[in-house]
């Protein structure tokens, strides 16, 4: 099936990049631990989707339907996957942009002294 | 301290208008080089601070925005290698700390046996929900760093020039304890352990890890876990 080789492709390709953002240090242990268990958890159900069945079963939900939320459910996550890296960015970058402010600006008590002088 | 080398104590302070009047004159009068990271206080702590530094000497950096307790160390950190420190202190400002202990943790550094040192507290003087806490943290400390260590959350640490060049901070909030831990573990700095007396005013219980705030913070820590999934 496609959707097969699909889910496997996204979730070893989801694992690379939480591996390859660890590396770069811009993820803790916590998340690379947790995100590899999100995408190992697609690469199974697309593997075995009758695992899936009793859920679905559970659930009454037709095949056909399945397959939709399958994908729609893949596709949310890699969406997901991706605002959470730019957020984490984002907020690397404000971080490292006020504290560089802040060594720019720094206030030191020779230069008030001085200013006292010169008044 | 009479010694060649230049030591100076990093102060990141957060809403501490209470205190940081105190922590400041105390290292003053002990004629400690002193940098201050205001971390983005909505109080005075600020303007306290600048007052006193229009006394003495003092060197005072603001966060715009309030970042953390990790990202206010690595200003400080930073600060410090740059004005040429030769051992780096870091002291929090709620008065929990003994400035007189500054003196006790930079030893090891100055006798050349350790690049990195971590002043533990007494957990049995501690009240049972600080202890609970910091004993849990150790436990996760040693869980996912891998380092035994007897106070993980300690804010009282000394570093050489050397340590403080290599350590490398990355997160912003409280986590960032933990992560020195594993930063001196990885990086195979030489680190000592010595005992500090801890001071429990009101004010710093108020402040600290007590089960109000420790769940707090533990809340705090699961919901950065999630936000950050």
């Amino acid at each position: 099936m496609i959707y097969q080789i699909v889910g496997v492709i996204i979730g070893i390709f989801g694992i690379i990049i939480s591996i390859f953002r660890f590396k770069e240090r811009k993820t803790s242990l916590g998340m690379l631990f947790i995100w590899i268990i999100i995408w190992l958890i697609i690469i199974i159900v697309s593997l075995l989707p009758e695992a899936t069945s009793i859920l679905a079963n559970m659930l009454q939900i037709g095949r056909g339907l399945d397959l939709i939320l399958i994908l729609g459910l893949i596709g949310c996550y890699y969406l997901l996957f991706k605002i959470y890296t730019m957020i984490e960015n984002l907020e690397n970058e404000i971080t490292q942009l006020v504290r560089e402010t802040a060594l720019k600006n720094e206030k030191k008590s020779d230069q008030i002294k001085e200013g006292e002088e010169i008044k | 301290m009479n010694s060649s080398k230049t030591i100076y104590v990093i102060v990141p302070a957060y809403n501490e208008e209470k205190t940081i009047h105190a922590v400041l004159n105390s290292l003053i009068k002990r004629r400690y080089n002193i940098i201050v990271v205001d971390d983005g206080s909505s109080d005075q702590t600020f303007n306290i601070a600048s007052k006193i530094q229009s006394e003495n000497e003092l060197y005072l950096y603001k966060h715009a925005i309030n970042l953390g307790l990790g990202a206010a160390l690595k200003t400080g950190l930073e600060a410090a290698i740059k004005k040429g420190a030769d051992i780096v202190v870091t002291f929090d400002a709620d008065e929990q700390h003994n400035p007189d202990d500054i003196k006790e943790i930079c030893k090891p550094i100055l006798h050349g046996s350790a690049e990195a040192v971590i002043g533990y507290r007494n957990f049995n003087h501690m009240p049972l929900p600080q202890r609970m806490g910091n004993l849990i943290m150790n436990a996760l400390t040693r869980i996912f760093y891998r380092s035994n260590v007897k106070d993980s959350q300690s804010g009282l640490r000394a570093f050489s020039r050397k340590a403080a060049k290599v350590i490398n901070i990355n997160l912003r909030g409280y986590g960032v304890s933990s992560e020195i831990i594993r930063e001196i573990k990885i990086n195979n700095i030489k680190m000592e352990e010595v005992p500090i007396k801890t001071i429990y005013t009101d004010y710093s219980l108020s402040k600290g890890t007590n089960t109000k705030e420790g769940l707090r913070i533990f809340s705090k820590m699961l919901l950065d876990i999630i936000k950050k999934v």
